[in-house]
């Protein structure tokens, strides 16, 4: 697993009551998802209601780890927090579903390199020194499949 | 509701990197100012209509403080740019149903000098994703829309020059704008040697951000053929949603809210896009000019940059567009300053940059990314 990145203040995830465990599952290193019971869609993030067959019932289902690039952005300009510039922000489709999208970090090069529309991704887990009194946390950082 | 209502007075504070005053006072300032535009008094006025992110004051104290003794309509909005359009339109629609006579519209903001859309002085945007990408350092609106860009770039094969054309176009049309904050030449190498906020996005495909003021007037129809300013009529309004960027069962990012609501907006007006005389597309970032160009479907898909560099946006084009210099060089007032411009094209009052013979003009609202809301104007020169 990757070694902590040094951070400034990059706030803390705003956890809520639909997305504890989701959060609690990734200080675990594990991404979930949320699967319809009814019809069976994959859904992220946590929501209540299946917006294919507007089925109230759902379970979680752990992802593979793989997606593709959506998108990136390589951050240039200093906004006050996050970690420091230049550094990458990815947008992942994952394998499972063409809809699902999830932001995440990248354990590549802080300029980008490498990156392309499409290239496969493989998930990482990055734990992060939680609060005296906090629950534990982790984030996201994806790396370049091998080809 | 075609032509049910008008837009009679607009009013601006200036434009500004410091107003020096609360957002109450930049509104009650704007408010005035477009009263008297329109002729009208304080005792006029039986509706407000705001929007705000958390960065400005309350609708009912402006309407406290312009003495409404029997306020009949408000509307206090949760948005930014998405909803410039819908609280216009929604107060068109108060109008249409009686429920009120006449409507102030107005956004008030000390974006520069108190709460910066970079997050200086804000507290965290009241939206549930934000938990899931703020940790990445992904916090912010040219961020965001950088995102949306790249993704669309690639799949259009947009080029970082037919992004800068974009922010050049606007800046010629600022030249002629009094108003607008910034009025001196853009060329493609001072675009281009502009720094990164966000790759792709550079500085000059960013809008301004900007304390002001901006008013508008609605009323009814028949009394707006019956003031003194020529009538400007809401031919239509649709609202729209978008991509938030998360999971709703929208798989491309490329494909804007635009392009949804468009041909409901169009149907609405009873119009072709092809009888659209200029346009004033919500413009916080160069690549959304493009973008709606192509989803409102005045271009096909990946034609967009090479219409804006052939001049076909620029007075004597195909489509102009953003005549006031936009968001990118007049100011950005969130989206009101968008439909005010609109408005002055129509009544045929903007010197030299005004469209010859404009007698309909499309306004826009952010295409729904990030937010997943949007909003649009078909406004119309209206006959005595």
């Amino acid at each position: 697993m990757s070694a902590p990145a040094p951070r400034r203040a990059a706030p803390p995830p705003a956890r809520e009551r639909d997305s504890e465990e989701w959060w609690q599952a990734l200080a675990r290193h594990e991404l979930l998802l949320q699967r319809c019971d009814a019809c069976a869609a994959l859904r992220w993030p946590a929501r209540a209601l299946c917006n294919r067959c507007g089925a109230l019932a759902w379970s979680w289902q752990r992802a593979s780890g793989r997606g593709r690039v959506a998108s990136w952005i390589v951050n240039r300009h200093e906004f006050g927090s996050g970690p420091e510039s230049p550094y990458v922000v990815l947008y992942v489709r994952l394998d499972e579903q063409d809809d699902l999208l999830l932001p995440g970090g990248f354990a590549g090069p802080a300029d980008g390199a490498g990156l392309a529309v499409g290239r496969a991704l493989v998930a990482e887990f990055e734990d992060l020194a939680a609060p005296a009194g906090e629950p534990p946390l982790a984030l996201l950082r994806w790396r370049l499949a091998r080809a | 509701m075609r032509e049910r209502a008008g837009i009679v007075g607009v009013g601006y504070t200036g434009f500004s990197k410091n107003s020096g005053v609360s957002t109450l006072t930049l509104a009650l300032r704007a408010i005035r100012a477009a009263l008297d535009d329109a002729g009208l008094s304080l005792g006029d006025v039986d509706g407000v209509a705001t929007h705000r992110v958390g960065d400005s004051v309350p609708a009912g104290v402006v309407a406290h403080s312009l003495g409404i003794q029997d306020l009949r309509y408000h509307l206090d909005v949760f948005g930014g740019g998405s909803a410039a359009c819908a609280i216009v339109a929604s107060a068109a629609m108060a109008v249409a149903s009686g429920a009120a006579e006449c409507v102030v519209c107005w956004r008030a903001l000390n974006a520069r000098s108190e709460f910066r859309m970079g997050g200086t002085g804000r507290a965290a945007p009241d939206a549930v994703e934000f938990q899931y990408q703020a940790p990445y350092g992904l916090a912010t609106p040219p961020q965001l829309f950088a995102l949306v860009a790249r993704a669309w770039m690639d799949a259009t094969g947009a080029s970082e020059e037919d992004l800068g054309h974009v922010a050049i176009a606007e800046r010629r049309w600022a030249a002629d704008n009094e108003r607008a904050m910034m009025r001196s030449p853009l060329d493609l190498d001072a675009y281009l040697a502009s720094r990164f906020i966000a790759e792709p996005l550079r500085l000059y495909d960013c809008c301004l951000e900007t304390d002001a003021g901006v008013a508008l007037v609605v009323t009814s129809a028949e009394r707006a053929r019956a003031l003194r300013q020529p009538p400007v009529l809401i031919r239509a309004a649709a609202h729209g949603g978008g991509h938030n960027l998360y999971s709703n069962r929208r798989g491309d990012l490329t494909r804007s809210g635009a392009a949804l609501l468009a041909p409901r907006l169009f149907a609405a007006a009873g119009i072709e896009r092809s009888d659209v005389d200029l346009a004033l597309l919500y413009d916080a970032y160069t690549p959304l000019v493009l973008m709606q160009l192509e989803d409102y479907g005045f271009c096909a898909r990946g034609a967009s940059g090479s219409f804006v560099r052939a001049g076909e946006t620029a007075l004597g084009g195909a489509l102009p567009v953003n005549t006031h210099g936009g968001f990118l060089s007049e100011g950005y007032a969130h989206g009101l300053n968008h439909v005010a411009e609109g408005v002055a094209q129509l009544r045929g009052s903007c010197g030299a940059r005004q469209v010859a013979g404009a007698e309909l003009a499309l306004v826009t609202s952010q295409p729904g990314y990030v937010s997943g809301l949007s909003s649009a104007l078909i406004l119309g020169r209206g006959g005595r």
